[in-house]
């Protein structure tokens, strides 16, 4: 048996489950309310690591010397300026923030972005072996990357008119088979994604170890209660 | 309406509640359908077996909550095997987090699983917590070059490192041998390769949601990324590999079922449009 309070939070653990997945069956209050409060929750645990962090930063380094005290005002100045885009008058100082997030990011990204998304893999594109020992299906692989990237490179290459003419005609249909399979994949596995957190809930919701066995019947009930307010509700709406 | 329209304009409630059923089934009552191991995942397997003695690993667990009905069974199936041979190797095991919900998930792993007890690792020793580094991409390249300013008390227990041995020696990247991040989008894959992988050269590999497989394919094919562990049917063939069945291997027959109906709707999909359109024609 666990304790009173662990039984709270699985029995608003399964409410908040199916309360998101009342969606399914339309808009309803039901939905707005887990909504919001996954909104609010989710914000308030993001402010309060911040907050943890920046005491943890400020305990263990910055406090340490006057300069260091000094440049942890100014981070802490240009963080607290982020919030000016909320007024017209200063909505300017928001920008320096802005500014120098954007500068440190790029900055930092490109620095090395022209190597391992760019470099490394022309290089890796020309070192493929069409023929790999033993592994056909490898081996159908490379070939099929070696013909499918130029391909759509060049699609993207040429563009209006030249596409129709000579051997671009013909290209131009493989790189579209080509995108059309990648997209394929690409909305493939978003389904088997879906599915897969869908499939943890449904574990949660039936207690499945190590998930508590509590939950399966906080399902019942509360998958109950959550249909007979929609059905009521519908039916509701309908007569008047 | 004839049977054909009817069966292009199915009430999308139809379809939820056969997905409902279709994933419900298989759980209430297990088919035990054969599980086929796949090579991703036995090179995951390989990959953490042939990782070198003494090595210092980092497990960044990038994802938050909503990632975990898919990332949470293969996080609890590396941990286990990493923490299995932790001693008999002299691993030196770091977890910190990019994303900020990645220590709360890490908790609950806590929750189900004694490392003092299930593997007689000792916290501090042989492996620490480090917590959730902020900054994403930026906080990726400040913890490469300088570690302890980033993280200057472990989360766990929340005292200052220098009272932790395991990180005398782990200043910088330079220390480490080898990150295993499981995540679900930004900061990830890329940020990593940028901040980690090319300046500094460590090695990597990555347990993602499905949706990030197509994204991460040509890193793999390039060598940049070691092994790939995508999704949570993979977690299931690791679980196997592991000879520790957990929730990936109970969700397996759960997907198969999932796949079935997809398959299903799209071939009702397919037939109807296209017997529909022959009506038009003719």
């Amino acid at each position: 048996m666990i304790p009173m309070w662990e039984l709270i939070g699985v029995w608003t653990a399964v409410l908040m489950t199916l309360a998101i997945y009342s969606f399914l069956y339309g808009e309803n209050p039901w939905y707005r309310l887990a909504e919001h409060i996954f909104a609010g929750v989710s914000v308030g645990y993001a402010v309060a690591f911040n907050l943890d962090y920046l005491r943890d930063q400020w305990v263990n380094k910055w406090s340490l010397s006057g300069t260091l005290v000094l440049l942890y005002m100014i981070a802490i100045f240009f963080g607290i300026l982020w919030y000016a885009r909320f007024s017209k008058k200063y909505f300017f100082a928001y920008r320096w923030t802005l500014a120098i997030i954007v500068g440190t990011g790029i900055g930092m990204a490109l620095r090395t972005v022209i190597f391992t998304q760019f470099l490394n893999q022309i290089m890796a594109q020309a070192r493929l072996s069409l023929w790999v020992p033993g592994d056909l299906l490898q081996s159908f692989s490379n070939t099929m990357i070696a013909i499918m990237v130029p391909c759509v490179l060049l699609y993207f290459w040429f563009t209006g008119p030249a596409r129709d003419r000579g051997p671009m005609k013909y290209i131009e249909k493989f790189a579209r088979y080509t995108m059309m399979a990648g997209f394929g994949a690409a909305f493939g596995y978003t389904v088997l994604t879906r599915y897969s957190l869908f499939i943890g809930r449904a574990q949660f919701l039936l207690g499945i170890t190590p998930n508590p066995p509590e939950a399966r019947m906080a399902f019942y009930v509360i998958a109950a209660a959550i249909l007979i307010t929609l059905f009521a509700k519908d039916h509701l709406f309908k007569k008047t | 309406m004839s049977i054909l329209e009817k069966m292009q304009n199915i009430d999308r409630r139809y379809i939820y509640l056969a997905a409902w059923i279709f994933v419900l089934f298989p759980l209430f009552f297990p088919l035990g359908l054969p599980v086929p191991i796949g090579r991703e995942s036995v090179a995951w397997f390989d990959y953490i077996e042939a990782i070198p003695d003494d090595s210092v690993i980092i497990v960044s667990m990038d994802y938050g909550v909503s990632g975990m009905p898919e990332l949470y069974p293969m996080t609890v199936a590396t941990m286990h095997h990493l923490w299995t041979n932790c001693q008999a190797n002299n691993w030196k095991i770091i977890v910190l987090a990019f994303w900020n919900q990645g220590p709360l998930v890490f908790d609950t792993l806590l929750t189900q699983i004694d490392p003092a007890a299930d593997y007689n690792v000792v916290y501090g020793e042989d492996w620490v917590e480090l917590g959730w580094v902020p900054g994403a991409e930026t906080g990726m390249a400040a913890l490469a070059t300088d570690m302890w300013s980033q993280t200057p008390r472990d989360y766990l227990e929340d005292r200052p490192l220098t009272e932790y041995p395991i990180m005398a020696e782990i200043l910088t990247a330079d220390d480490i041998d080898l990150v295993i991040s499981i995540e679900t989008g930004t900061p990830g894959l890329p940020e990593w390769l940028r901040q980690w992988n090319d300046p500094f050269g460590v090695p990597f590999i990555v347990g993602c949601i499905g949706v990030s497989v197509p994204g991460m394919a040509p890193y793999l094919s390039s060598g940049q990324l070691t092994a790939l562990l995508p999704g949570l049917t993979a977690s299931g063939e690791y679980e196997l590999l592991l000879n520790r069945p957990g929730l990936a291997v109970a969700g397996l027959d759960a997907v198969s079922m999932s796949h079935l109906l997809v398959v299903l709707l799209v071939v009702i999909g397919n037939v109807s449009y296209f017997a529909s359109r022959g009506k038009e024609v003719s």
